[in-house]
């Protein structure tokens, strides 16, 4: 197996340590051109009124191509200086063109869905047109749709399964997935590029740690990626931090969960990876039912302020008793009896009105603690990303036993 | 040599015919979208003051990109499903990769530089970014900075010579001369989509004479992308036509450029592909000294509606005498000499003034034809643009790229 290439790790570090001061520059020097613009928004847990420029993924997205683009020729260096390589190594680098290529896409198109405010169909739609290139280069380099059966299922299934065409399906989905995961997680200042950052940390140190086992090639590549985009998010949460002076936009959520469904799939570590996503996984099964409006869904779900208190409370969903389905009926009663749900009912004039809590993690964490200060509660959601990403890795080290030979 | 794969190109050319269709009813569907984000402007040389949607060269853009990511794996599917060549053509496919990742970011910066009205000197920087994939692809591909010097220098330079680093920066700086050229000649409905639209048939028909020649898979390669191109172009300039229902926006300008640049890099033709751009670099060359501001430039330089007539006249730039430096006095005097620009001078108070009409192609033409419908002119600029093209066929001196 090759031995770590410290060099150009090192050279990664740099490019993306300058690439974190360039977006700190940048930001604030781009302000008036996205307000020229009209891409804005008023921050709703604020009492002021004051413009904040939105789409700032777009300036931390544009610092990391530039890094990436910069950093292509340094992994292979080697072959060209000292004439090391046996054979130009095609396949790795048409890994990292294919990856970038995705990326560059996501972000093109993150950036029209901030500009053109496009459907919730386009959500879906676009992280899949994006991931197109991906599944190519998996198709042409790699080809492999076998997986390794997990233990409790070997019994009905064997020890291998070739899931064929479905294996892309999961690829293309884990894009939509990640890109929509971290979009839904959102409202307070700092969630969307905290947790982001959290994630790329704990996979970052996922690869160091695998950086003595088998697969050190797989994790190398993905450090290529997960360090200029560490970097240059972090530039971006520093602006973004209560109070916020900048927005990160769609942009932002579909950038990070591309690069994020990049490495997993092209590193073979996509599972892993899930397992650090368990407070978006948690956020999003919770919101399922109102994102298939079974719960019926309002426009925005973020913590409401009270402006007496300075302090977030949950934020409710208000509707009539009889719009509600059998379906819809039967959640809110599961979900009050599991006590992860508070609904009130009252009576309006003719019409009996049923009120619950959105079904965000948010807002659960509200219900639990009760109202609470903006910049503690992002703290506090940033603190359940880290213990989850602890959870994970005791799932990936210690759990993993039950399921698979390591 | 390698038969010419005939079924990879004729699957491009019909999922080409598939995006022109796609585009032709996506402009139409999204201009609302354009509205409601404010990207729209008003045609300067209309009466009426309507709301034209503008960088419209986002959706061509975009049907295009989607069609080559959907064809990526088209020209190695002999590979997979016949297995029949021998060791998988991995720097082909870095190749196309490579160009697509080039010009998606293009297409990406140049729909920031629409929304957020960047700066000229980011118009500069911006294709120069985008083409660092390019060059780096064409390092560790081929590396080949070697040129075959033309007859006139090779007593003085030998037969070969060896640019080095200045190769690289000749193809970044061809980049960025591609998508400014066909930016800057503009102003008149349909002309840039057109005139993109006629160099991308030019290099079409092109690689299809030399098809037959030594280099024939440099040009299937640039078939690959200039097909998709032409076909989303198409519909584009549908809807761009003369009364413009849409505006490309500077997306256009850069996509096209950088699509040019990346098939006439890597296909091997970059100096055959700028004599297809003869009356960009004509109008370039003409602009340069309101470009560099020798001569004072207006915001805008588009020829000018007469209300009255219906027809498009000059358009003037007005400055006073004494602003004027001595070079610019200089270059007023030989280009009025040489008749290629019309000079009025006058008194106004106690300054002295002078105008000359703003130093375009589109000014030249009229200054020579007169005032003019807009319609006859775009059509007039392009047949200028067809009859061009013919110039490579005649042209003396050493034979192709």
């Amino acid at each position: 197996m090759s031995p770590i290439p410290v060099l150009p790790l090192v050279i990664n570090g740099c490019m993306s340590a300058l690439g974190s001061l360039a977006t700190l520059k940048l930001i604030p020097a781009f302000k008036d051109h996205f307000i020229s613009a009209r891409l804005y928004g008023m921050d709703l847990n604020k009492t002021n009124k004051k413009e904040v420029p939105e789409s700032q993924g777009v300036i931390s997205g544009t610092v990391f191509l530039i890094i990436m683009f910069c950093f292509i020729p340094v992994p292979f260096l080697s072959c060209f200086v000292e004439e090391q390589c046996t054979g130009f190594p095609h396949n790795e680098f048409v890994q990292l063109i294919g990856a970038l290529l995705a990326i560059c896409c996501m972000i093109f198109l993150g950036f029209a869905d901030d500009v053109l405010n496009l459907r919730w169909r386009h959500k879906l739609l676009l992280p899949t047109i994006a991931s197109l290139p991906l599944l190519m280069v998996y198709f042409t380099n790699f080809g492999n749709t076998v997986i390794v059966v997990p233990k409790p299922f070997r019994l009905l299934l064997g020890m291998h399964l070739d899931l064929g065409i479905l294996y892309y399906v999961y690829m293309g989905m884990l894009a939509v997935f990640c890109t929509n995961a971290i979009n839904i997680l959102a409202g307070i200042n700092g969630i969307e590029s905290g947790q982001a950052l959290f994630i790329s940390g704990s996979i970052i140190i996922f690869n160091l740690l695998e950086l003595g086992g088998d697969y050190r090639d797989d994790h190398i590549f993905s450090l290529y990626f997960m360090l200029p985009f560490f970097f240059t998010t972090l530039a971006l949460f520093y602006h973004n931090w209560y109070p916020s002076s900048v927005f990160v936009g769609d942009t932002f959520c579909y950038f990070a969960g591309m690069t994020f469904a990049v490495v997993g799939i092209l590193g073979h570590f996509s599972k892993t990876m899930l397992l650090f996503f368990i407070p978006q996984v948690v956020n999003f099964v919770y919101s399922l039912p109102q994102l298939f409006h079974v719960v019926p869904c309002p426009r925005h779900r973020l913590p409401r302020l009270n402006p007496d208190t300075g302090k977030l409370g949950m934020s409710w969903s208000k509707f009539k008793r009889r719009d509600l389905s059998k379906l819809g009926k039967l959640i809110l009663q599961v979900a009050e009896m599991l006590r992860v749900l508070e609904v009130k009912r009252g009576q309006e004039g003719d019409d009996e009105f049923v009120e619950c809590n959105n079904m965000t993690l948010i807002n659960l964490v509200l219900k639990i603690l009760g109202p609470t200060h903006e910049r503690d509660l992002t703290t506090i959601m940033l603190l359940i990303q880290v213990l989850g990403s602890a959870l994970a890795f005791g799932i990936r080290y210690h759990l993993v036993r039950l399921f698979y030979d390591v």
